[in-house]
């Protein structure tokens, strides 16, 4: 297998609050293949969007106190910021949830589409507009030379989303990191995005690492997965193996609580009890132990580590690490 | 109808129950409170500003045991004494004693910035929470009475005033709220269209709530900070405002000392008696400088928008 | 007295006729412009719908961003002003009732918020924030409150130890079952449940779902559920409405909805929403919608959803289709449905 584009080895991102230290990213290891989909799912609070945005050194006002980022043989977080300003935008680019605020609703959304080729190829305008209008062809926009001096605001939020895209693409980068970028949209724009982005990673090779809260999303879009839970990876693998045998007690109990639009009516939902963990006051051992249906002694005294579980999974649990199956009421 | 028998036979999630913070309650306004305590800055100017008003509140008191000197006594032949003994800051040309002039002054000041304050923000509020709350015509008519005031050039009221009539602290203070409230209005119907909008209003409104409910259980209090805010940062603009009518002679008129009109007065003898410039000047200097940076304090404290959740 | 004309009418409408029925319901936004603030168009977000909700049903109401579901939900309940049709609970027409008449009808209808973040007054504490439905119709004082306060946070799965403390305090799934208990406070009958669950974490959606049917089945409580994640509502309702651009195309009993979908909006949306299993994905046929969902102030001509349906032929334009029966309880509005 060729060698992995873009590694992270057990990165620390924290957060200083008045009540202590937030531990958004807590000892996090990923590996990013040339022109695969990478999908990172977790809730609020498990640390996805800040992993991302640490990778781009964008973690600002957290601090990335241990780990290293590897990207063409350099550990991005040891690199400057003018080296990272060169990265971003060029090698790497990202695309955001919110496409109302990610994009400035004081300039013509051609021009900001321009921007990175302006800024890291050096293009003149006309040149610069001339592959913008292009990219915003190729995602989708209707008559691009028209829309691309209209202003963000007069576009539709699925619209506005695939300007965001056409921007990232523009330079073509190799990794292009898409943070929740559906949630907002709406169900059937949704599937007009993921469609668009499953295109991109097939005619433009891009690698994609896509973060997203919701379990389909991933299931249709990516080739490997790894779940989060506060702030650590707690199962990764492909994601077919990953759905159909979870190792990780989270996992697993994440895909039996969900209402599922192929399912026969009507079983009660299973839900996770208890409460996501407080970021600041872990609990000691495995951070899902209060709330796991499988902990053994070992769990709230140990930390789990990631480890093999299965042949093509990692998990990070005591209990799969032993041989046992999550098998449940 | 809730059976409570009922209800306790109901299967509930048991490590639902537990859960919600370990530390100990607080409130928004408790959290406010604290911030402001930590601004080591804000809380020393804070007590320099209570501390002024205090010693003007007490301003007999302070005449009678430490300076003993009444502030209309004019001693003739003591006049344009330099600060020593026993003029602490010296006399100005009656031999009127100048530090005692100062607290008494505070008193006429401080009293009149205050007073200012309060009607401003009483009729700002009252106007803005009825314009913001209920909309339509009573909010077109009462922004309309609002822009009329704001229209009114201040200094043409000002003199207008003082030729129509003596003003006194209690007029005063009508006076320059008169031009004032409408700031406060405008402000304070902005914050309520933003409140307006939260769904606990909606909520409160779907249970049955009355409107008189509404606007003052749950709108006031979280209009509340913004005029608490609004109210600290005024409080200097207004003292500078009467001090400077004062000043031009068109506010409290002497005999009653007042800083703005101590300055009146010094304007003539300020090439050998500069200090009856100096005392009064730097007290207002240093009173708005104070208010000031306790107005910043407070905003920084009760600001909503710097919370983070 | 309002209550003994209360009593009277319920004692006239029988539990077999719908508790809630919705005629040609149409709530309409005016757009201003100008110095003058003239009216110069209006955001039709409901535009004529007819509904019927039957005691302790949960009717499920879904639909994209514009549809209209959460006007509808807001209309029914009178938090806005209805533009034209009818709205009748428990046989009696409550449609411009105001004042203390429609005061006691708040008393047996009841909402839950979308945002927990938004719909809990932060300055007050939970306890009062659940007691303050007690507070507004007198219902009980002093030690008696407090019992029923306890209460209700035991009922919603919350430590009544809470009480004091303040909503800020608190996750997004606890504040929902804040917002629970003070929907359940007087004892309410209809709840419109509007999104209840959409901001909350995956994890804890399952939780607040159970909750919602444990309750409905001890307090014998009727649901209107308004969701934009048609998975959750096929999971909750009895019957599903599926609204696009003001008006309700299709309704029909759950399985029915998606087993065998007629309006073709319908069927575009049952094949956009993700399912978690990557074999299923990948083998989906798609039926990808073209554009951006049309402007409710100028709604098209004829078939609201022709400019993006992929069934559209000419007569689509020319006028609206009317809901048809397709079976059991199964009303659909198009001129070419699907098989």
């Amino acid at each position: 297998m060729a060698q992995p584009l873009l590694e992270v080895h057990d990165l620390h991102t924290v957060f200083a609050t008045k009540n202590g230290d937030v531990k958004a990213v807590d000892g996090v290891s990923l590996e990013l293949n040339p022109g695969e989909t990478l999908g990172i799912v977790g809730e609020s609070g498990s640390g996805k969007s800040v992993t991302a945005l640490s990778v781009m050194r964008l973690q600002r006002p957290g601090k990335i106190v241990g780990g290293s980022v590897i990207y063409k043989g350099r550990d991005l977080t040891k690199a400057t910021e003018g080296e990272m300003r060169e990265i971003r935008g060029q090698d790497i680019a990202m695309i955001f949830q919110d496409p109302m605020t990610s994009l400035n609703p004081v300039f013509r959304t051609g021009w900001q589409v321009a921007e990175p080729v302006r800024l890291h190829h050096g293009l003149d305008r006309a040149k610069a507009m001339a592959v913008a209008v292009s990219m915003l062809g190729r995602v989708g926009i209707p008559t691009p030379e028209t829309r691309a001096r209209d202003y963000p605001h007069q576009f539709s939020g699925g619209m506005r989303q695939r300007a965001m895209i056409a921007m990232g693409l523009t330079t073509t980068p190799k990794v292009l990191i898409a943070d929740e970028p559906t949630t907002a949209l709406d169900v059937t724009i949704q599937a007009q995005i993921l469609d668009l982005l499953r295109h991109v990673n097939r005619d433009f090779g891009t690698a994609t690492i896509l973060i997203t809260h919701n379990l389909g999303v991933v299931a249709g879009m990516c080739e490997r997965v790894m779940v989060m839970y506060a702030g650590r990876v707690v199962e990764s693998g492909p994601t077919v193996d990953v759905f159909a045998h979870p190792k990780h007690p989270y996992t697993w109990s994440l895909l039996r609580s969900i209402p599922r639009l192929d399912a026969e009516r009507h079983e009660p939902l299973k839900p996770i009890d208890g409460l996501p963990p407080d970021l600041i006051d872990l609990p000691s051992g495995c951070a899902f132990h209060p709330r796991c249906q499988f902990k053994v002694e070992r769990c709230s005294r140990d930390t789990p580590v990631l480890n093999r579980v299965g042949e093509t999974q990692l998990a990070a649990c005591w209990v799969t690490q032993s041989g046992a199956e999550l098998k449940g009421a | 109808m809730i059976d409570p028998g009922q209800a306790s036979a109901l299967e509930l999630p048991a490590p639902a129950i537990e859960g919600g913070s370990r530390r100990p309650a607080q409130s928004y306004w408790n959290e406010s409170w604290e911030r402001l305590r930590a601004n080591r800055i804000g809380v020393f100017c804070g007590a320099l500003i209570l501390v002024l008003a205090l010693i003007a509140i007490a301003a007999p008191v302070f005449s009678q045991f430490v300076t003993h000197f009444d502030p209309a006594r004019q001693h003739l032949s003591d006049n344009f004494r330099s600060p020593g003994h026993p003029y602490l800051l010296g006399t100005d040309e009656l031999g009127r004693d100048t530090l005692t002039r100062l607290i008494y002054g505070g008193r006429v000041t401080l009293g009149v910035a205050f007073l200012t304050v309060a009607l401003s923000l009483t009729l700002g509020t009252t106007v803005g929470l009825v314009a913001g709350y209920y909309g339509g015509w009573p909010d077109d008519i009462l922004m309309r009475v609002v822009d009329v005031f704001l229209a009114i050039p201040a200094i043409f009221l000002f003199i207008l005033m003082s030729i129509l009539f003596r003003p006194n602290a209690i007029t005063l203070a009508a006076i320059i709220a008169s031009v004032g409230w409408g700031g406060v209005a405008r402000l304070v119907r902005g914050e309520v269209l933003s409140v307006k909008q939260r769904d606990f209003i909606l909520a409160t409104r779907s249970i049955g709530a009355r409107d008189l409910r509404l606007i003052f259980r749950h709108l006031l209090p979280n209009v509340l900070p913004v005029l608490i805010v609004a109210a600290s940062l005024g409080v200097g603009q207004i003292i500078l405002i009467e001090a400077a009518l004062d000043f031009l002679g068109l506010g409290i008129q002497p005999p009653t000392a007042s800083w703005g009109n101590m300055l009146t007065n010094a304007e003539s003898y300020f090439f050998h008696s500069g200090w009856l410039v100096v005392f009064p000047g730097v007290t207002i200097f240093v009173t708005v400088l104070a208010s000031n940076l306790f107005g910043n304090a407070v905003r920084d404290a009760f600001d909503p928008r710097l919370k983070t959740h | 007295m309002p209550e003994a004309v209360q009593a009277q009418l319920k004692r006239a409408w029988t539990a077999s006729s719908p508790l809630v029925t919705v005629r040609g319901l149409k709530t309409w936004f005016p757009v201003t412009s100008g110095v003058l603030q003239r009216t110069v168009a209006h955001v039709r977000a409901v535009d004529g719908v007819d509904l019927d909700i039957k005691k302790g049903e949960t009717v499920g109401l879904v639909g994209e961003s514009g549809c209209g579901k959460s006007t509808l939900g807001r209309t029914i309940i009178r938090l806005l002003d209805p533009t034209a049709g009818t709205i009748e609970y428990m046989g009696e027409d409550i449609t411009h009732q105001r004042g203390e008449r429609m005061r006691a009808h708040r008393r047996d209808m009841a909402m839950i918020f979308q945002d927990p973040y938004a719909s809990l007054d932060p300055r007050q504490t939970v306890g009062d924030i659940v007691g303050e439905p007690l507070d507004i119709h007198r219902i009980a004082k002093g030690k008696e409150r407090q019992d029923r306060i306890y209460e209700l946070l035991r009922v919603v799965g919350m430590n009544p130890q809470f009480a004091d403390r303040y909503p800020h305090e608190f996750s997004g799934g606890q504040r929902q079952r804040i917002g629970i208990a003070r929907a359940l406070a007087v004892g309410p009958s209809f709840i419109v449940c509007d999104e209840p669950i959409s901001a909350l974490d995956v994890s804890i959606q399952a939780q607040i779902i159970n909750l919602l049917e444990n309750l409905q089945a001890k307090f014998d409580l009727t649901y209107l559920f308004i969701a934009h994640d048609l998975s959750v509502v096929k999971h909750i309702a009895n019957r599903v409405a599926v609204m696009y651009l003001g008006k309700i195309v299709e309704i029909a009993p759950g399985g029915q909805l998606y087993r065998r979908p007629r309006h073709p909006y319908t069927g575009s949306l049952l094949s956009a929403i993700p399912i978690p299993d990557p074999l299923i994905e990948r083998n989906r046929e798609r039926v990808i919608l073209q554009g951006d969902v049309a402007s409710p102030i100028d709604p098209p001509s004829g078939c609201r959803f022709r400019t993006r349906c992929p069934r559209a032929r000419p007569d689509c334009a020319e006028s609206e289709p009317p809901l048809e029966t397709f079976g059991d309880e199964h009303l659909a509005a198009c001129f070419h449905p699907l098989d």
